[in-house]
């Protein structure tokens, strides 16, 4: 599970989340949203340990990521919007590299049901330079998945992905949660989010606007309408706009 | 629309220089120009002024001009032929000229006609060509085995120069036209080395046939050799290969103003061939040019990340250097991974293959008298490829943070300290540092014969027990001076990012001087206290253990010192990495 407890990130003079409190159980999908600049990939980074936060706490899987960020990272995965990875790596050497550095322990019983799942495994020997974008994603997941991780973060995951594509990753999610990880992702697709989440975060300008179930979400500003879209949700949250 | 294109050039040049006098307002670029401005200076300026003022001489170059002269013409058209030749051998089934994406995207379509966009090219080359005559000449100031005048050396550069970019355009252009025409790579590829193996192999075989020994005399130097090698070369069929060549830098070795004048006519009519050669082509190149300005982007983009590698090919998927058993200490882990991204010659198996042939090949020249210059030669080599090595290997070979922070957001999701990501990512620049120094230690150490270097102090003992501690030595010295430009790349990111990029102007220049001296500073200060206690230890030991034991017991001192700093240095790079905030620190 995920813990945040007034988390601030400030790039110099510039506040990039300010006070930021929430927590996500296991089983729960929740959908960061928020318009150009809201902090979302920053929460994200300071979630995932890539950058440090400048105050506040965060605790993943129950561990403090600021005192012992080697157990807290040992728990969770991050996935980019662009899948990065080494160029002179095949498809088997980058999980290959990936369970040394985590220490899993016969590694090859895992992978290959998971290139397998992921429709990779014939690209086994493959450089991603081979790859095609899809595919690259595919492998940066079963990076990601290879150590079983608990807490997973998605920054933009459907972005770049063919129809089918953007179908097999919400599957992949939605079957990670069901398993009992504790998901986070941000995606401007709204509709989308929609499909998948089981909550939701608004953030502007760095600031909470809005948690809860997606329900909690939305009767907080329908003004008593029913059927009313996250899109609209989202707009009425924001004011439609960036500032 | 000349006028158009030439308004694109100069607009762009101006724009450029405005931008880059812009960005002196920030600091980091100020102080890279004010020191890039001291360097070139006290490199160039100063000595080309002192050059003009008192000429000099490098012991045994001092042959009369007109001998040197020869020489040099000799080599310099073998370099132009050299050229010329792999402008026809190499590009590949399509070469196209070299356009930027967008001089692609907004000339291609535009109403202009190929001939236009040929001397658009050719044209905006002279400033670059420019330029680079005036570098070439204040390098050139500084070669004092040459005759001459500062202006005939910079038009004798702009010719040759010009020469080349020209020769190279249009043989990309007749290229592509003989690809329209339906000549196949793998034909003339076979017509171009036919034609330069024959070349080589009747010159090589009129040397064997007619040539005189080269006989070692008393007294002379390095340049007797250069004579007698520019002998051989200019005979047979490439003396008449190399006559173009040899007219192309006439002008740049003229002695005099009336070799210089008499020189620059046939130069420039070689040029204006070139010249209409070019313009007079009619091919189709808009489409091999889009793919090298694709090719071009992709390779900017790669050396603004970090991965570029110097005449990499495509990636090829290799065999592992070693298995990768999990679970296991995973800084060996980043070995394994930054060794496949490596050169496949870095592998164990090469460098047992190079160490076997130096044991076997060196004390076989050495016990050979007539091969006395040889010895000395792999003596001089080798202290200067561990010189080289061990100075500039570092800034070399980067296969750890530096070329890894591209990933550092992936890096920091793993679940390891900071020191351990620092040490796994030093690996392997130091594996191959190493695995290089050791090789020239080996060299150097079977060339040093008392036969070869009569020296009485030099026992068998104390070379091995030299040699043995050097080569101790060499691992932790290797990654001590791979530490400071890790450092330099964590703690000043920003000023790091900025000496990535290629080229840039006088202020990056000057901010990769200030990380050259803070790399040579920072290795003098920790090497200081070993080298004192080093000093010490063999002083006061030695009269009780022996000199090769004292060395042999200094080393271990010298090592548990440099293993403490390195203790250091890595637990501190690994608390600048755990705390590191690029997407802070590369804010514009």
């Amino acid at each position: 599970m995920i813990e945040v407890l007034a988390l601030c990130k400030r790039y110099g003079d510039f506040p990039a989340v300010t006070d930021l409190s929430f927590s996500a159980q296991p089983g729960e999908v929740l959908g960061l949203v928020g318009p150009n600049g809201a902090g979302k990939t920053t929460t994200l980074r300071c979630l995932a340990g890539i950058i440090p936060a400048t105050s506040g706490g965060i605790r993943i899987a129950g561990h403090d990521l600021t005192k012992d960020p080697v157990a807290a990272k040992r728990a969770l995965a991050f996935f980019s919007d662009e899948p990065r990875l080494f160029d002179y790596l095949t498809v088997r050497q980058h999980l290959n590299f990936v369970a040394r550095v985590y220490g899993v322990a016969a590694h090859e019983a895992i992978a290959q049901p998971l290139l397998a799942e992921l429709e990779i495994a014939d690209k086994a020997d493959e450089l991603p330079g081979a790859l095609s974008r899809g595919m690259k994603q595919k492998l940066a997941i079963a990076c990601g998945l290879l150590h079983g991780p608990s807490v997973m973060f998605f920054d933009e995951p459907l972005t770049g992905l063919d129809p089918l594509g953007i179908r097999r990753m919400k599957d992949s999610i939605l079957k990670r949660a069901r398993a009992g990880a504790t998901i986070v992702l941000s995606s401007h697709l709204l509709h989308l989010l929609e499909e998948v989440c089981s909550h939701v975060l608004i953030l502007k300008q760095g600031r909470k606007i809005a948690h809860g179930t997606l329900a909690e979400v939305s009767a907080q500003f329908s003004n008593g309408e029913t059927n009313v879209s996250l899109e609209e949700i989202f707009i009425r949250a924001t004011g439609g706009s960036e500032n | 629309m000349l006028g158009a294109l030439l308004y694109l050039r100069l607009t762009s040049l101006q724009n450029l220089l405005l931008s880059r006098v812009r960005r002196l307002k920030q600091p980091k670029y100020l102080i890279g120009a004010i020191v890039g401005v001291g360097w070139f200076y006290l490199t160039f300026l100063r000595r080309f002024y002192t050059s003009r003022a008192a000429p000099g001489g490098l012991p045994g170059m001092t042959l009369p001009p007109i001998d040197l002269t020869a020489t040099l013409a000799t080599f310099g058209a073998l370099a132009l032929l050299l050229i010329a030749t792999f402008a026809w051998a190499l590009p590949n089934d399509k070469p196209g000229l070299a356009f930027t994406e967008a001089e692609a995207a907004f000339l291609f379509p535009a109403p202009i006609s190929r001939r236009s966009l040929v001397h658009f090219k050719v044209l905006g080359a002279q400033l670059r060509i420019l330029f680079s005559a005036l570098i070439f000449t204040l390098i050139s100031s500084r070669w004092s085995f040459l005759s001459g005048h500062a202006v005939t050396h910079a038009i004798g550069w702009w010719v040759v120069l010009s020469a080349i970019n020209l020769h190279l355009t249009g043989a990309a252009l007749t290229i592509s036209r003989l690809v329209e025409g339906g000549v196949s790579v793998a034909r003339r590829r076979t017509i171009v080395a036919g034609v330069v193996g024959l070349a080589a192999a009747l010159t090589l075989w009129m040397t064997w046939r007619h040539a005189p020994a080269f006989t070692v005399q008393d007294g002379a130097g390095p340049g007797t050799f250069f004579v007698y090698g520019a002998q051989q070369v200019d005979t047979g069929l490439l003396h008449w290969l190399l006559v173009p060549g040899k007219l192309l830098v006439a002008p740049f070795l003229a002695v005099g103003a009336r070799d210089f004048f008499s020189a620059l006519g046939p130069a420039l009519l070689l040029l204006g061939a070139h010249y209409v050669w070019v313009v007079r082509i009619e091919t189709s190149f808009e489409e091999a040019s889009i793919a090298l300005a694709e090719k071009r982007a992709a390779r900017v983009a790669q050396i603004r990340s970090g991965t570029y590698r110097l005449g990499a090919d495509k990636p090829k998927a290799r065999r592992e250097p070693f298995r990768l058993r999990s679970p296991g200490r995973p800084e060996l882990a980043f070995l394994w991974k930054n060794l496949l991204s490596t050169r496949p010659y870095f592998h164990w198996r090469v460098w047992a293959g190079c160490a076997v042939t130096i044991l076997a090949a060196v004390p076989w020249i050495v016990r050979q008298p007539d091969l006395k210059p040889v010895a000395i030669f792999i003596c001089g080599g080798a202290a200067f490829l561990s010189a080289y090595t061990l100075l500039l290997g570092p800034q070399l070979a980067r296969q750890d943070l530096r070329s890894d922070l591209a990933h550092s957001d992936i890096l920091k999701t793993y679940p390891l300290a900071g020191w351990q990501i620092v040490l796994g990512g030093l690996l392997t620049p130091a594996a191959i540092l190493t695995g290089l120094l050791w090789l020239a230690l080996l060299a150097a150490a079977c060339a040093l014969d008392p036969r070869i270097v009569p020296l009485p102090w030099l026992t068998p003992g104390v070379r091995l027990s030299a040699g043995l501690s050097l080569a101790l030595l060499a691992p932790p010295l290797c990654v001590l001076q791979l530490l400071v430009p890790n450092a330099a790349a964590l703690v000043f990111p920003a000023w790091f990012q900025a000496t990535r990029q290629r080229g840039g102007g006088i202020d990056l220049m000057g901010q990769r001087v200030i990380f050259g001296l803070g790399q040579m500073l920072t290795m003098v200060l920790a090497l200081l206290p070993a080298v004192l206690v080093a000093g010490v230890v063999i002083f006061i030991t030695q009269w009780l253990i022996g000199l090769p034991a004292a060395v042999v017991l200094a080393t271990l001192t010298v090592i548990v010192i440099l293993a403490g700093e390195i203790w250091c240095g890595l637990w501190w790079l690994g608390d600048r990495f755990e705390k590191l905030d690029l997407s802070a620190e590369l804010r514009p």
